[in-house]
């Protein structure tokens, strides 16, 4: 049991598998169990299927392949992403919709594909779960977001921001969600005050489970956000005002995951300025 | 004051009433649902590709013509071009192709079992809506007139205003009546740069006219900005209102994006006795269904291709009547890429406190709120095939009750005593009879 939890994924996994099952449950959500299904065998079969190719590249080319072992599936499969991309399915089948399979699980087939191309010193810098929702809504017109799909039931938000919390004190990467959180409310606050709406208002705007998700769930991913908490809390800004601007200016509304599309490369620069060991989910695992 | 002016209302502000209307279902009236289904009821129709809207204001205003005013807070100045009055007859057209409908099916003789074909449907029926109104008035200083024009029995002003008290003062000095609190709520809306659409009736066209009532409002403008304005109808009012929107699409359904849009429940087996009071079945399965939501989702009652339809409650309407509907970009009359969705929302102050936002998604699933009457066979059973067939009734119809006594939350006891069940003889018939037969 507690061999479990030291990975702060497991955590991640429990609490999206927890959402899609109330959201199923609970709010009526009209999702297909297969569909979830087959987002999930996409992502996993790619992960599996893209690392192990990279892996047994990389051997080849190093010439050091203990060729003595043989070709067990072990040997050439590598399964250590596997973790990542479950978890990337589950944001997929949380937050994703559209009218057929085939989409979704282009969809997981992109976001995980996205970790292998797009990386910069073998750092991907797009989140994968954000980068199939956005190019998958783009291309194919076929597929949306339901940002109203949560309700906005107090109930709801504490679960997530408890089970948020959960998550991301054992990852450490808090300070992003939080930053990113104060300054987008902040900004939605000013506004609301600004135009004369009162506090409901912006109570009811902001109790909105698609941003919770995103805050403690997407923008959290250690792996795709800067390494050093400078460039870390300079960036969870710059999404804070991107998305805000998106959705009072250009009226889009799920702003919030096309800024941090928008946003994603920019931590390659920030990564170059400040310079820090980048995370790695073992680390946890090694230290204990 | 001796207008009764109402309220100030946006959209929404401005209607009441629902008349159910009996709709045909392959060509049979089965039932006829009263003439109120909802004591406030407003109807908007929106019809938006890309960022090109058109909004349709169906109204049924019954007070004193001469009193009726509206104000609608609009994204963009409007010009007199963008302005029409619609045909009503296309509300109800659409409210018929939508509305919820009742479907009966007739068990066949058991002892024929030739096949139990899903039986004749026959009838439907439904509830609907028609609208109501409500209105408004209001008037200021600092405000800028930035247009005026006379549309059919209409006139129409299209205001800006620098800051609300301005505006309110404005709306009473021309002779509106506005509701207390009205200038705070006003002000969002000018901080927003939006534009207040106020529409009067013009006496001497509306005499003029063949028209007895006032018939729905329509503007064509393009924004970004897809959201019905419901506060300011709200100003005054602490009662709930009913808002059946109509939105037209060509992608798949509409669907809100800062409320929870959930179906009414729909497919369940009710008794037969149901036929006789559809609507107010209907009335206290939507009152039950939204107590249970919180009081603070939308519902979906219908989303379909506007194609065809199954069963359909009424024809499909024909290419002119969708133009009348607002529907621009069907150039041929096979397209076939328009989507409508019903959304019913019983709306109040403490419950709805932001403006609908709305958003088109490609979600091409089919709903329809769907409400089935099985016929029982009552003819004489006289082979062996038959024998448990009334004991299956009867189980059937005990089910039904409880179904129609959780929806409607009715007294079971009082649903028990309504329901014709059907005899079930059989045990009653000694086994040596059929012996000696």
């Amino acid at each position: 049991m507690m061999n479990l939890f030291k990975d702060a994924r497991d955590y991640q996994i429990i609490c999206l598998g927890l959402f899609l099952v109330l959201g199923i449950c609970l709010r009526d959500w009209t999702l297909q169990i297969n569909s979830i299904l087959l987002i999930i065998i996409t992502c996993l079969v790619t992960q599996i299927i893209l690392s192990s190719f990279l892996k047994f590249n990389s051997e080849f080319i190093n010439i050091n392949i203990p060729k003595k072992q043989g070709f067990y599936l072990n040997n050439l499969l590598d399964f250590s992403g596997v973790k990542s991309a479950l978890i990337t399915g589950l944001g997929l089948s949380l937050l994703l919709r559209a009218n057929s399979s085939n989409i979704l699980m282009l969809a997981g087939f992109l976001a995980i594909s996205s970790k292998f191309i797009f990386n910069y010193h073998q750092k991907h810098f797009f989140n994968p779960a954000n980068f199939g929702i956005i190019i998958t809504i783009f291309l194919t017109k076929s597929a949306w977001v339901s940002p109203g799909q949560w309700g906005s039931d107090w109930w709801y938000l504490l679960l997530f921001i408890c089970a948020g919390a959960m998550v991301l004190n054992k990852v450490g990467r808090w300070e992003t969600s939080a930053i990113f959180l104060s300054v987008f409310i902040a900004l939605e606050g000013i506004y609301n005050y600004y135009l004369g709406w009162n506090f409901e208002v912006l109570t009811h705007q902001l109790t909105s489970g698609s941003l919770l998700v995103f805050t403690f769930f997407m923008l959290t991913d250690p792996r795709s956000i800067p390494n050093a908490k400078n460039s870390r809390i300079l960036w969870a800004i710059a999404i804070a005002f991107l998305s805000f601007i998106l959705k009072e200016v250009f009226y889009i509304n799920s702003g919030i995951f096309l800024a941090l599309f928008m946003m994603s490369p920019l931590t390659i620069l920030l990564d170059l300025i400040w310079k820090e060991n980048r995370f790695r989910w073992q680390k946890i695992n090694v230290m204990s | 004051m001796k207008k009764y002016l109402i309220i100030i209302a946006c959209f929404l502000t401005f209607l009441f009433c629902f008349q159910p209307s009996a709709l045909a279902f392959c060509g049979f009236y089965v039932a006829k649902a009263d003439s109120k289904l909802y004591n406030q009821a407003s109807q908007v129709i929106l019809a938006r590709n890309g960022e090109k809207t058109v909004l349709t204001m169906a109204n049924d205003y019954q007070g004193n013509v001469k009193d009726f005013a509206l104000i609608v807070p609009v994204p963009v100045p409007i010009k007199e071009d963008q302005v029409n009055v619609g045909n009503p007859k296309i509300l109800e057209r659409l409210d018929a192709f939508s509305a919820p409908r009742l479907v009966e099916y007739f068990d066949s003789d058991p002892c024929q079992p030739i096949g139990y074909m899903d039986a004749l449907p026959s009838a439907a029926r439904s509830n609907e809506m028609s609208q109501g109104r409500i209105q408004e008035k209001n008037q200021s200083f600092g405000v800028t007139v930035e247009s005026k024009f006379t549309v059919g029995e209409y006139d129409i002003l299209i205001l800006s205003a620098k800051e609300s008290n301005g505006l309110e003062k404005w709306l009473i000095r021309e002779g509106y009546n506005i509701p207390k609190g009205a200038s705070e709520l006003l002000q969002p809306y000018i901080k927003q740069q939006m534009k207040f659409f106020v529409a009067k009736v013009n006496l001497t066209e509306l005499a003029k006219s063949d028209f007895q009532s006032l018939r729905p409002l329509m503007i064509a403008y393009e924004s970004p900005k897809f959201m019905l304005p419901i506060r300011l109808g709200m100003v005054n009012s602490q009662k709930e209102q009913d808002l059946i929107v109509y939105l037209l699409s060509s992608k798949g359904e509409t669907e809100l994006t800062n409320y929870r849009t959930v179906k009414v429940p729909s497919d369940v087996d009710i008794p037969e006795f149901v036929q006789q009071e559809f609507s107010g079945f209907y009335k206290s399965m939507f009152s039950r269904s939204h107590e249970k939501e919180g009081r603070k989702v939308a519902f979906l009652e219908y989303a379909w291709n506007m194609a065809n339809c199954d069963p359909c409650s009424a024809e499909p309407l024909n290419p002119d009547e969708l133009r009348q509907a607002g529907v621009f970009w069907q150039n041929s009359p096979y397209d076939n890429n328009l989507f409508i969705t019903r959304l019913h929302i019983r709306y109040d102050k403490a419950h709805f406190p932001e403006d609908l936002k709305f958003q088109n998604t490609a979600n091409q699933q089919l709903f329809q709120g769907r409400y089935v009457i099985r016929r029982p066979f009552r003819g004489k059973i006289s082979c062996d095939a038959g024998k448990n067939y009334p004991q299956q009734v009867r189980q059937r119809q005990q089910k039904e009750a409880q179904t129609l006594a959780n929806l409607t939350n009715w007294k079971l006891i009082d649903i028990e005593k309504r329901i014709n069940f059907l005899e079930t003889q059989t045990e009653n018939t000694p086994w040596w009879r059929k012996l000696w037969q």
